[in-house]
């Protein structure tokens, strides 16, 4: 199929049809990306048996446009009152709550909106028009490539995104044990059900997700208690013109915007590497590179623009690996790989021939919700300035007896919902323990997906296993795994060895 | 791509001891002294998982003895390989309860205790609500859950706001679910009762 504009226009304009999809998901993800830790995610799985219901387009539309806006939305709690929504919105504080202590809360929360949509809509023209070529990298690989990619994927999540690689190679192996379970699809000998029927098709991965994300987070949300949070003079509601002067002064560091969400976008590609790492990269370079590096932290401009412009950046490059070779990078990805798969379609080259709308939908989807950002969020700043924080305490049991009850809807089995407590408890665990819950998932994911490439590259090598180590793309992606492991370790090394006895770590 | 690898790397480290301690609750301002970790490692809790996955992975193994190599290769060399990284871990807990960095404990997953209780009694709550929701369908069994559950978390002296919220949260869900959606949620006598209606 050729790509050309005749295409992209007609994908925006059937895109922009589901205005009717997108509008509500931008005021929801905003007012869910507000709330300190709840999750776009947990959103997203609470009405999953809406997105089900929907056809396939509509679904993703709906997931992609409240997944930008919550990024977005974390931001305004970090400003107002200097406690990020979500942990990709950890940096900004550093420079949004000083500007709001200063009276400029407005301005502040106008920058950040801009440096959001600006640094989210072009990075996803950039990833739009960049997927063509990308998505031939895929016809490169076959079972042997993807084999190492899924364990290049795992090693990479635990490596950058879990806060122990052996914790991380843990949870992400762990996962895919638990994604092997099921009858063989040569065989059908079932192999690790603990005698349940149920999983003779392998492990329901809504079920799964439901328990590792949504409940056990809402177990971990009630020790959290409640946030209220006292006005202060920096959100007194002003007019206009303040908006229009952080407009005016947030355009004129568009320069800054374009690199920094560039930044957020190579970040967003490498698996496990999110949003959080993204702005505090972003944060750390634009102070590194600034010619006033000493007002950073004091309610500088540029601090507050680089983690927003990264942040939405991130959001784009997420997708990325998802659509071209499978491999969702993040959470949220992983949410709307266990989508498609529930609609029967697979990832992969194909997609791109077969279902053009689904493989380039996201991207559209994304560009126009924060077009339509420009319109819905920007004038809303001046209002935002009223927002308090309320208890959160009771969205626990709503998000525990939702899901719960979405994880019944694919297959009608009672055994679902018992099966998504049990994850439950297993994601609760992982949790409180430092185990990286998203890598526990995408092996779950993965597990099934690896075990057939396992399969077919053993039915043509005749059942030799040195198999693996038969190509030259797999062996440079085996060696790539290894530095990438060793990495951590390295710099671990010479930064013990050359810390002075006495010098503390900043 | 290494030297990307290792910046990548030393920024990660650096968000990450900034994002502990805003999980921590901290301050992000920097004392310089007050980062040194004084906490002992709950090598009890941090060892459920490993030693989970370790038997979940012999138990596999057991059921695959009989299937034909091609059916066993991936999940003997994932397990095998989960098996080394269990052992590691397991070999690094040892050294840290020798040397004093960790104490075999529960406390990680147990703390905060004051909450304790009541996440025993929510998890049975939610235990009840799976089996009750089969027989009394989602409206019933949501309202009862979501008012049991707020009361236990919330406080009984908000009763009136928890019970006008469960109201409105479950009849909304029955509304957008059920009624607009057509979801297949699991029906019982009120679902039953208003089917004639919509």
């Amino acid at each position: 199929m050729d790509h050309d504009l005749v295409f992209f226009g007609e994908l925006f304009l059937r895109t922009l049809s589901f205005w009717w999809v997108i509008i509500p998901a931008i005021f929801i993800g905003l007012i869910v990306g507000a709330l300190p830790g709840f999750s776009a995610a947990n959103t997203i799985i609470i009405l999953l048996p809406l997105t089900l219901a929907m056809e396939p387009e509509i679904g993703l539309t709906f997931m992609v446009a409240l997944y930008a806006s919550s990024r977005m939305g974390a931001g305004i709690p970090a400003i107002l009152f200097n406690i990020p929504g979500t942990a990709g919105a950890a940096a900004t504080p550093l420079d949004g709550y000083p500007m709001t202590k200063k009276g400029r809360g407005q301005q502040a929360l106008t920058m950040s909106f801009v440096a959001s949509i600006a640094g989210g809509l072009f990075t996803t023209i950039i990833a739009l028009v960049a997927l063509p070529w990308l998505s031939q990298v895929a016809y490169y690989l076959h079972s042997v490539e993807m084999i190492v990619i899924m364990f290049f994927g795992i090693s990479l999540i635990a490596t950058i995104a879990a806060k122990d690689t052996l914790k991380g190679l843990i949870a992400g192996f762990f996962g895919l044990m638990i994604g092997f379970i099921g009858a063989d699809v040569v065989y059908e000998t079932p192999r690790g059900t603990f005698g349940f029927l149920e999983l003779y098709d392998k492990v329901p991965l809504i079920p799964a997700l439901v328990g590792l994300f949504a409940v056990s987070e809402a177990f971990v949300f009630i020790e959290k208690r409640q946030i209220v949070v006292e006005k202060d003079q920096g959100l007194q509601m002003t007019g206009w013109s303040q908006t229009i002067e952080g407009l005016r002064i947030a355009l004129s560091k568009w320069w800054h915007i374009i690199w920094n969400s560039l930044i957020g976008l190579v970040i967003g590609v490498i698996p496990g590497a999110g949003a959080s790492i993204a702005s505090f990269v972003a944060y750390q370079q634009s102070k590194t590179f600034s010619k006033t590096p000493e007002l950073y932290g004091t309610g500088h401009v540029e601090g507050l623009i680089a983690p927003e412009s990264a942040n939405n950046g991130v959001t784009s490059g997420t997708l990325v690996p998802l659509l071209v070779i499978g491999i969702p990078g993040g959470a949220t990805a992983a949410i709307m790989l266990v989508v498609l798969q529930y609609h029967g379609v697979t990832i992969g080259p194909d997609l791109f021939m077969q279902y053009p709308g689904l493989a380039f939908g996201p991207f559209a989807a994304m560009a126009v919700t924060y077009a339509l950002m420009i319109l819905t969020v920007l004038p809303l700043a001046r209002y935002m300035s009223n927002i308090t924080i309320v208890s959160t305490v009771y969205l626990a049991p709503v998000i525990i007896s939702f899901t719960l009850v979405g994880s019944f809807v694919p297959r009608g089995y009672l055994f679902d919902m018992n099966l998504a407590l049990v994850f439950g408890v297993i994601g609760y665990v992982a949790r409180k323990t430092g185990y990286h819950v998203a890598a526990i998932l995408i092996g779950v994911i993965l597990g099934p997906l690896m075990e057939m490439y396992f399969l077919r590259a053993m039915k043509m090598s005749m059942g030799d296993i040195t198999v693996i180590f038969s190509s030259t793309i797999g062996n440079t992606l085996w060696l790539f795994l290894l530095i990438s492991l060793a990495v951590p370790y390295v710099i671990e090394y010479r930064r013990k060895k050359t810390i002075l006895p006495g010098e503390i770590e900043e | 791509m290494f030297t990307y690898l290792l910046m990548t790397n030393v920024f990660i480290k650096k968000s990450q001891v900034r994002l502990n301690r805003i999980n921590r609750g901290e301050s992000l301002v920097t004392k310089k002294n007050e980062n040194i970790d004084t906490e002992r490692k709950s090598i009890g809790s941090e060892l459920l998982l490993p030693v989970a996955a370790l038997c979940f992975t012999i138990y596999y193994f057991s059921t695959i003895t009989d299937v034909p190599w091609t059916a066993q290769v991936s999940a003997v060399i994932v397990g095998s390989i989960l098996i080394l990284l269990v052992l590691l871990f397991i070999t690094r807990c040892i050294r840290s309860l020798y040397t004093g960095e960790g104490a075999f404990n529960f406390d990680t997953l147990l703390e905060p205790r004051s909450f304790v209780g009541k996440r025993i009694a929510l998890l049975a709550l939610t235990i009840g609500y799976i089996f009750a929701v089969s027989t009394l369908g989602f409206t019933i069994t949501t309202f009862f859950f979501l008012s049991l559950a707020m009361l236990l978390l919330g406080g009984r002296q908000k009763w009136r706001i928890i019970l006008t919220l469960s109201t409105i949260l479950t009849l909304g869900g029955y509304l957008i679910f059920i009624v607009a959606f057509k979801t297949r949620f699991p029906a019982g006598p009120f679902e039953k009762l208003m089917e004639g209606l919509f």
